[in-house]
């Protein structure tokens, strides 16, 4: 059986490396991985001839609610931006912190962390906050390409930071441990990993800017805005998220998308000037559509190698690594199982991998946490690369994205040594886990 | 591309032909009924919606089967597919359902627990959709569920699920996980009102005994095992030991963690008088290092991936190249279950509950499950109920 699934896995790697070739786009390329694999998948009948369209429909639908929170919350930010809401809070930020850079930086860092830490979704933190926060790291001088690397390490850190840990709590769900006693486990690393990349990526100033010329750089805002039509949709949002953590069992569940509709209507209404929603709306679900079909395919590409025992076969290949060696080499493994699985990564690697660790004396939680560190990396690795891409999109960056991602290495770097140490001294470290409950 | 307006055609063309083959196949799963013999132990059958009426309508709606039998006693319930992709609990209730009779006492048996996701599917884990049992007169085909409520019958998910009463953070996807939903409530999301249904069972009934039947990976701690809260341990020890030294097979027992809320064999014991246990039995086709997710491995548990972290002893039971066959895991859930039973009775004379023809480890190993399964084109129409 290990020779028939070498065989599928390595026909699709051809598959996909053919369509590359040939300057097909990612999603194409994926594509044709996922349909070329089921097909030499049948000749084995993993899967069976006629349940290949079956598995393609189904796998298609693995990652619907993320595609649905993508478009609304980028809706929303859009209505916000249009509206001149960004600039205004631009503006008043760097008067209040032009010539405080260390206050500024964590500020702006702190603003990134929140909406990630309370959805558990990096992504949230540049939908709602990315767009403004890079115009106010490029207005204290620093370049579009080290803006879109400070966005995208600390909306990563976001999504890790607690109280709301996915990666954490799918692990959690599946290794029957109680998420708890994860806030100091992953507040600690996740405030000194962002810190870092602040001062990393941000201290030093790339251009000399003063303040009259910084907000003369700025779009104009519409003289009608005012603090409160910028605040109102950002509080529907955070006060509906809020309502259920304060009033869980009083509160209806709206869900991410609803939430994110309701701010947006919100915010159309305020704006001091007319908007067509309906032609904004559809401008930005264009702008989403490569991202969006990138899910679904990514959706499929897993359904196949699943059903074909690819999937299986990557996941033993890591489990029966030698400790030290595994223990080394989470620092790839880790990411690159996001960038091609993205959270169902926790669950095909993490697993059997806190359950291996777990039953060797390692701390499961502290093991669990310093994994969720590396994890979020991932996100800017394709294929799907959602937080990097994002990142680039939200900061305007127009460069090349390896020239993005290669700004990026000093933070990954201590960010994944931070990791692997946690792992490693996870028994060590188990005083976090006690301090916090 | 020199005809754009064509090639568009064409996708569009087999856009649709995907969507219709591929999504007519997930809906005849969703509402493929596996016929069921009710046994000549079965006095009545009511909806779990007779107990809580928030489900009256939904798809979490199942059916619940009394068997009373002549003599009053005590009273136990029997909840299988409350993760609908461990099969071998839905196998063991429907064969002690078309077969048990209860001398003294009650059994109460309620095989799909949550219906929803017994009619779901698991997007990205490429499951087949159904398996099938060969038996005396046939194949008995049966639909493979999920371990979650489908989203079409509980949506949106919360961002993050907070358990009630106790308020512990879950992750999101556990709201429609029907074992972190204890004890749930009459106003709350689907799945809290499927289990405060089964907790109004229990109250009403005054049931004495919950028995919630589970699979778990051979690489998950907390397998083939039983759990129990310290109310149960004395009786899940005996059963254990008893079923170890007369049948020869392991299972061991596991305490309930109480710090861990929302499951089964936490929440009825702390919110009723009635004693849980929950019911493991090694299923490989659940683990994540495996080769494909095929019908034959689900219901062989053969896989040359596991066989080799096996010698690499990574995995938490004995496994060999004889695999874990459904057979034994349905034989360890009956003889389990009437093991407790049998304690339970031994325990509490006064709420004793005697049952029979239900087979036990052995024999359902050497007849395989599909023996004790009645034809329903030969049985009494009104025996039958779709389930």
């Amino acid at each position: 059986m290990p020779t028939q699934i070498g065989i599928i896995l390595g026909i699709m790697v051809l598959a996909y490396a053919l369509a590359k070739a040939r300057r097909l786009t990612v999603e194409i390329s994926m594509f044709l991985a996922a349909l070329v694999g089921g097909l030499a998948g049948i000749i084995f009948r993993t899967p069976p001839a006629g349940e290949l369209i079956r598995h393609l429909v189904e796998g298609s639908a693995t990652y619907l609610d993320v595609i649905l929170v993508f478009s609304t919350a980028t809706i929303f930010m859009a209505i916000v931006n249009e509206s001149g809401g960004v600039n205004y809070v631009v503006r008043a930020t760097i008067r209040a912190f032009h010539n405080k850079r260390l206050a500024a930086l964590i500020v702006l860092m702190i603003i990134v962390l929140i909406p990630g830490a309370l959805t558990g979704a990096g992504s949230i933190s540049l939908l709602v906050v990315g767009a403004p926060v890079a115009m106010a790291l490029k207005l204290l001088g620093i370049s579009p390409k080290r803006a879109a690397a400070i966005l995208f390490i600390i909306a990563g850190l976001s999504a890790a930071a607690p109280p709301v840990n996915i990666w954490a709590m799918i692990l959690c769900a599946g290794t029957a441990i109680p998420y708890v006693g994860f806030e100091l486990p992953l507040a600690v690393p996740v405030l000194i990993c962002g810190v870092f990349t602040m001062l990393v990526l941000g201290w030093r100033k790339e251009r000399s800017i003063d303040l009259a010329t910084a907000l003369q750089e700025m779009p104009k805002v519409p003289a009608r805005m005012t603090w409160w039509r910028v605040l109102l949709p950002f509080l529907v949002f955070f006060g509906s998220v809020a309502a259920y953590r304060l009033f869980p069992f009083q509160t209806p569940i709206l869900g991410l998308p609803l939430q994110f509709t309701m701010s947006a209507l919100v915010a159309w209404l305020v704006s001091p000037h007319k908007i067509k929603i309906l032609s904004l709306s559809r401008d930005t679900v264009k702008r989403l559509l490569p991202l969006i079909s990138t899910v679904v395919i990514v959706g499929m590409l897993q359904q196949i190698m699943t059903a074909t025992g690819v999937r299986g076969l990557l996941s033993y290949a890591v489990i029966s690594i030698p400790l030290v060696f595994l223990l080394v080499s989470l620092a790839i493994i880790i990411p690159v199982s996001e960038g091609v699985l993205t959270y169902g990564a926790a669950a095909v690697l993490g697993i059997p991998l806190i359950w291996y660790l777990d039953s060797i004396g390692f701390h499961a939680t502290v093991a669990i946490a310093g994994l969720t560190l590396l994890w979020p990396l991932g996100d800017g690795l394709p294929p799907t690369a959602l937080i990097g891409r994002l990142s680039v999109m939200v900061s305007e960056y127009k460069g090349s994205y390896w020239e993005f991602l290669r700004t990026t290495w000093l933070p990954w770097l201590f960010i994944t040594i931070v990791g692997i140490l946690m792992v490693v001294y996870s028994a060590k470290l188990s005083f976090l886990v006690r301090w916090s409950m | 591309m020199k005809r754009p307006g064509l090639v568009k055609a064409v996708l569009i063309v087999l856009f649709l032909i995907f969507l219709i083959q591929g999504g007519l196949r997930l809906y005849r799963h969703r509402h493929f009924d596996v016929p069921v013999v009710t046994g000549p132990g079965v006095t009545r059958v009511a909806h779990l919606s007779d107990f809580g009426p928030g489900l009256k309508g939904t798809m979490a709606d199942t059916l619940v089967y009394f068997l009373d039998g002549t003599e009053p006693g005590g009273k136990a319930i029997l909840m299988s597919n409350t993760h609908a992709n461990e099969p071998e609990g839905l196998l063991a209730a429907l064969l002690m359902l078309e077969n048990a009779v209860v001398e003294k006492g009650s059994l109460i048996i309620i095989p799909q627990f949550n219906n929803s996701a017994g009619r779901n599917t698991r997007p990205g884990d490429g499951y087949p959709l159904y398996f099938e049992i060969p038996t005396d007169w046939g194949l008995k085909t049966f639909r493979m569920g999920n371990r979650d409520a489908s989203p079409l019958d509980q949506w949106p998910d919360p961002d993050v699920y907070i358990h009630y009463p106790d308020r512990q953070l879950l992750s999101y996807i556990d709201a429609r996980n029907v074992n972190r939903t204890w004890p749930g409530r009459p106003g709350g999301p689907l799945m809290e009102k499927v289990t405060f249904a089964a907790m109004e069972i229990m109250r009403r009934e005054k049931v004495d005994v919950a028995v919630d039947i589970h699979g778990a990976e051979t690489m998950f701690p907390v397998t083939n095992c039983i759990v129990a809260p310290e109310k149960s341990n004395r009786i899940a020890t005996m059963a254990s030991l008893t079923v170890k030294a007369k049948e020869g097979f392991d299972s061991h027992v596991e305490p309930s963690p109480a710090g861990f809320r929302g499951l089964s064999h936490r929440e009825i014991g702390d919110f009723s008088d009635t004693l849980p246990f929950l019911l493991e039995a090694p299923i490989p086709f659940l683990d994540q290092p495996t080769g494909p997710k095929t019908v034959k491995f689900l219901l062989d548990g053969k896989d040359p991936f596991l066989l080799s972290l096996a010698q690499k002893k990574k995995l938490f039971v004995a496994y060999d190249a004889s695999g874990w066959p459904l057979e034994k895991r349905v034989g360890q859930h009956c003889s389990v279950t009437l093991e407790i039973i049998r304690q339970y009775s031994k325990k509490n004379p006064d709420r004793s509950i005697l049952v029979r023809d239900i087979p036990r480890y052995a024999e359902i190993v050497q007849n395989g499950v599909g023996h004790y399964f009645h034809d329903p084109s030969r049985a009494e129409r009104d025996r039958i109920y779709p389930n």
